[in-house]
């Protein structure tokens, strides 16, 4: 043993390539982000709730007994207390109230994603416009603040007398008109915060155009942040069209929603608590699991906790 | 240099592994280190090699992702390597071992006044309160150097210079009188002109307070200038201890006659720096033998093997080269570090 | 030295920021050329001013006053997109921290191939990668890196993709702003070397801004020194060693850390106090006091280091 040591006690040749060489790590931002987010038990949880949800609204309106498009209205029926064959009971008309619930939750959640979707698209770009382009930065504070300040409850009527009451797109659009404004400004303090990092100074100087700087430097650290908004946006959409259907302010009387549900048993639900707690939960699993959801993937998203 | 004298710190063959992203990461690969009563110990190293790390274990401020695997820390009597409550760390951390961070941005709390934030120190570590706890904070911010002691105590410290927040941050973990005072890197965001004076200031109050520090840094200016002993590291070991007299004028390992080689200061115009090529390596994976040895112009075959032993160059002078085992060919050091006190007298 | 082609001139610099009451001098009657071929250091503490003036000359900072010419052309205020252009392909920049100079979300090959791409500098997708593969092994890394994100690498591996990202462009002028400031010490020699190189293997012009004079007498060929906005002494670099004038040049040298443990611990360090100055009455010019060596001062004080001189 002690002379096979004692003949390695001999110079070797050098290598700059091995001096160099250094480990591997396969990192991928993505697969971090789902290892992360898989890691949180409660936020898969919420996944599979959610995804439930949605695709029995589907598989109930199947099964249902009654199709919501050829509901009548039968007095006689009205208030029935749900029992095998109307298992959600009547509605104050008579209509089968299983159906309506379902079919009301699609376009409430519906309306949200629109929303939300539209949302997003306007703020991001607004935002990273406002946040890095010097000059924009004061017209459109001010525009924020002329929108922002005033309720929306006085743009809404307005709006609903122009139109002559919200139907579908009408509200997206109005929803979407003013909500992009807290996602702009979200997106803004961050771009403000990148954007003279030393790597968009390079950036700069290497004549990248704006739209490249935006999209290819800023854009990424940004998805955090806009993860988490739309996680609030979506349940606080469905909250929103509640509160105006609630009012009289929401969607028609003809276009179902969980507000117009809502806003019916506003008047009965003392002696028939049913119609209100039906549509009352789903809306409330629907808001709080998206919103854990969303939660738990912006945390999962930030490259920070990627440990 | 009593050879006799009892360490007050002593670290025999730490491990410190950190988990990430499902691998370990072996950090700290037995490293024994002692420290005596009074001195100036600095360690040197590259960043990634894992001073502060070290250093850091003391206090029990390692991240949540890491842990002391293996080895045993000695202070006062009992092993603090095992401490696992922070009931049991809050009784050395900032009382007994304080420590001065690099980036005095960022470790002052922009939303107290300065004053409050040395008091709250004092308070919580000596439990001395009010009126006197201010009377002291005072008088530390004029022992490190701030002008109008008793005014600038209300400010912010968003209202102080970069050098002066350091003075400030010296000022908090001094308040108590440490034992220990672990300085890490405390002047690499500085100027040069404000790092002589922080240095000047370091070692006033070391004196003062009857202080012993230890300098985490990868800059030999300082290490010439403040340090008694020297520890030099390198991927996550120790790889030679002496006097900075020995380590400079007499150091043997093959990374320490890198690092001397390649200061600037040496350098002759029209021709090459010397330089240490190549890069740490990466401590996910398993070391093999000398971990310089990929960067070595002169290694030896047996560097690549096994891993060398510490040999004694002098009774405070260890080294872990195979160089200075009796079997390997005859090793000059650099004629440069030979010649290093000359050039610099020129 | 009348020969010699100017590549950048400063005149009359002055760069201010924010506006009325918030306003701020950074830099203040700057005057300087750089000739073609040279390393010119520009040195001085945090907030002195020199890296606003790296980043005027490469068009990222506005300049209020005065101009900057490169080539005999001005490059400073309202200029053509072609002038734009000619600025970014023959002027580019190396930056101080190599953990932020580069995008942690884009790959090493897109990272150094930005300014290509934004330009279509090259014929095709082999003929660009080709350009990065050539980059990456000029400044010593392996073209397998250009797969990898820059958080896989340490700092001087980072520091030089950032070099290989400028002179892909293949300038004739780089501005390199604290290069080596924020790298380990044993790794500055790596980063210095590999600039000298490719200073000579190219025939680069450079603009070294630093705070650290030990650094760059080993690189430079003239330096100046900067204090507050203002140039307080320009001269050849060995002379500036050799005959400091100017108290501010004096305290610089004094601070530098000498590696040699017995010299250091009998070093005496010099603090620079601005208010020996006062500048009152006697107005202060910039004046050549030898052959290339200039420096800022008011009629008595250029007296006294003119008496220096002498000495």
């Amino acid at each position: 043993m002690a002379s096979k040591q004692d003949e390695l006690f001999r110079f070797v040749e050098y290598s700059p390539e091995n001096a160099e060489r250094i480990g591997y790590s396969n990192y991928s931002y993505w697969r971090s982000v789902m290892q992360n987010f898989l890691k949180r038990k409660s936020a898969v949880f919420m996944l599979f709730v959610f995804v439930g949800l949605v695709i029995f609204s589907f598989i109930a309106l199947a099964i249902g007994k009654y199709d919501w498009a050829t509901l009548v209205t039968n007095t006689d029926l009205a208030f029935h207390k749900p029992d095998g064959e109307y298992w959600f009971g009547c509605d104050n008309l008579g209509r089968d109230y299983w159906c309506q619930v379902w079919y009301s939750m699609q376009t409430s959640v519906k309306l949200a994603a629109l929303v939300g979707g539209g949302e997003c698209v306007l703020g991001i770009v607004i935002g990273c416009l406002w946040g890095y382009v010097r000059w924009l930065d004061r017209p459109i504070t001010e525009l924020y603040n002329i929108i922002n300040n005033v309720p929306m409850i006085i743009y809404l009527t307005l709006i609903a007398l122009i139109f002559r009451g919200l139907s579908f797109p009408v509200m997206c659009i109005t929803l979407i008109a003013f909500g992009w404004l807290v996602m702009a400004r979200n997106v803004r303090n961050l771009v403000f915060m990148y954007r003279d990092r030393e790597y968009n100074l390079a950036s700069r100087c290497l004549g990248t155009p704006i739209s490249r700087v935006l999209v290819k430097n800023i854009f990424p650290y940004l998805i955090s942040v806009i993860v988490l908004r739309l996680a609030l946006s979506i349940p606080g959409t469905i909250s929103l069209e509640t509160t105006l259907s609630y009012l009289g302010l929401g969607l028609g009387i003809d276009t179902p929603s969980l507000g117009i549900l809502l806003r019916n048993a506003r008047n009965y639900f003392v002696d028939y608590p049913y119609l209100l707690v039906f549509p009352a939960v789903v809306v409330a699993l629907i808001t709080i699991t998206f919103y854990l959801l969303g939660n738990a993937f912006s945390d999962a998203s930030d490259p920070r906790n990627h440990v | 240099m009593a050879e006799n004298r009892q360490p007050i710190l002593s670290a025999k063959d730490v491990e410190i592994e950190f988990t990430l992203r499902g691998k370990v990461l072996k950090a700290i690969r037995k490293c024994s280190l002692d420290l005596y009563k009074g001195e100036t110990l600095a360690i040197v190293g590259e960043s990634g090699s894992g001073k502060s790390v070290f250093t850091k274990s003391f206090l029990g401020m390692l991240d949540a992702n890491g842990s002391i695997t293996g080895g045993t820390i000695t202070y006062d009597g009992n092993d603090i390597s095992k401490y696992k409550t922070e009931k049991q760390w809050m009784a050395i951390r900032g009382k007994k071992i304080s420590m001065v961070m690099q980036d005095p941005m960022t470790s002052l709390n922009p939303l107290k006044k300065i004053g409050r934030q040395i008091e709250e120190s004092i308070t919580y570590n000596q439990g001395i309160k009010g009126e006197e706890a201010r009377k002291m904070a005072i008088e530390m911010l004029s022992k490190v150097g701030i002008p109008d002691p008793e005014r600038r105590a209300k400010q912010y410290p968003h209202e102080f210079s970069g050098g002066m927040r350091q003075r400030v941050v010296i000022a908090i973990a001094a308040a108590c009188r440490p034992d220990i005072l672990i300085c890490d890197e405390p002047t690499t965001a500085l100027d040069v002109t404000i790092q002589a004076q922080i240095l000047d200031l370091i070692r006033g109050l070391q004196k003062d307070l009857d202080m012993t520090v230890i300098y985490i840094t990868h800059d030999l200016g300082v290490v010439a200038n403040v340090a008694d002993r020297v520890a030099v590291m390198y991927a996550g070991q120790i790889v030679e201890v002496g006097t900075v007299e020995e380590i400079f004028y007499d150091a043997w390992h093959p990374y320490t006659w890198a690092l001397l080689n390649s200061l600037p200061q040496l350098g002759v115009k029209g021709e090459e720096l010397p330089t240490i090529e190549g890069t740490p390596p990466n401590l996910f994976n398993e070391v093999h033998g000398d971990a310089f040895a990929p960067r070595n112009k002169q290694a030896l075959a047996i560097d690549f093997e096994e891993e060398p032993p510490f040999f004694n160059v002098s009774e405070t002078h260890i080294a872990k080269t195979w160089y200075l085992d009796p079997r390997a060919p005859k090793i000059e050091q650099p004629k440069s570090i030979l010649s290093l006190r000359n050039k610099m007298k020129k | 030295m009348a020969e010699r082609e100017k590549l950048i001139e400063l005149k009359d610099l002055q760069i201010t920021f924010g506006t009325g009451r918030k306003k701020f001098v950074a830099v203040d009657h700057v005057n300087f050329d750089i000739y073609k071929g040279e390393t010119f250091s520009l040195v001085g503490e945090s907030g002195s001013g020199k890296t606003t003036i790296g980043r005027a000359i490469t068009r990222i900072n506005p300049v209020s006053a005065g101009e900057i010419y490169f080539k005999g052309q001005r490059i400073s205020g309202k200029i053509s997109k072609e002038m734009d252009l000619e600025v970014i392909k023959k002027c580019q920049m190396i930056f101080q921290d190599p953990m932020a100079s580069l995008n942690e979300r884009a790959k090493v090959d897109y990272i150094v191939s930005e300014g290509l791409i934004n330009h279509h500098l090259y014929k095709d997708e082999d003929d660009r990668k080709r350009k990065v593969e050539y980059a990456l092994r000029e400044v010593g890394l392996l073209p397998e890196f250009a797969s990898r994100f820059p958080h896989e690498f340490s700092g001087g591996q980072r520091q030089r993709i950032g070099i290989a990202r400028a002179l892909i462009m293949e300038p004739e002028f780089v501005v390199a702003d604290e290069p080596i400031s924020a790298l380990d010490v044993s790794i500055r020699a790596q980063v210095l070397n590999l600039l000298n190189k490719l200073k000579k293997s190219r025939g680069l012009t450079y603009l070294f801004i630093a705070h650290d004079l030990s650094v760059v007498r080993f690189i430079s060929d003239r330096i100046a020194v900067i204090s507050k906005g203002r140039i307080v002494e320009l001269a050849e670099a060995e002379e500036l060693f050799l005959h400091p004038l100017h108290p501010y040049t004096k305290a610089l040298l004094s601070a530098v850390p000498i590696p040699d443990p017995q010299l250091e611990k009998q070093k005496k360090l010099l603090v620079y106090d601005p208010s020996i100055h006062d500048y009152s009455t006697d107005k202060p010019v910039w004046e050549e006091i030898l052959p290339g060596h200039f420096i800022y001062g008011n009629k008595k004080e250029l007296e006294q280091y003119r008496r220096e001189v002498q000495a």
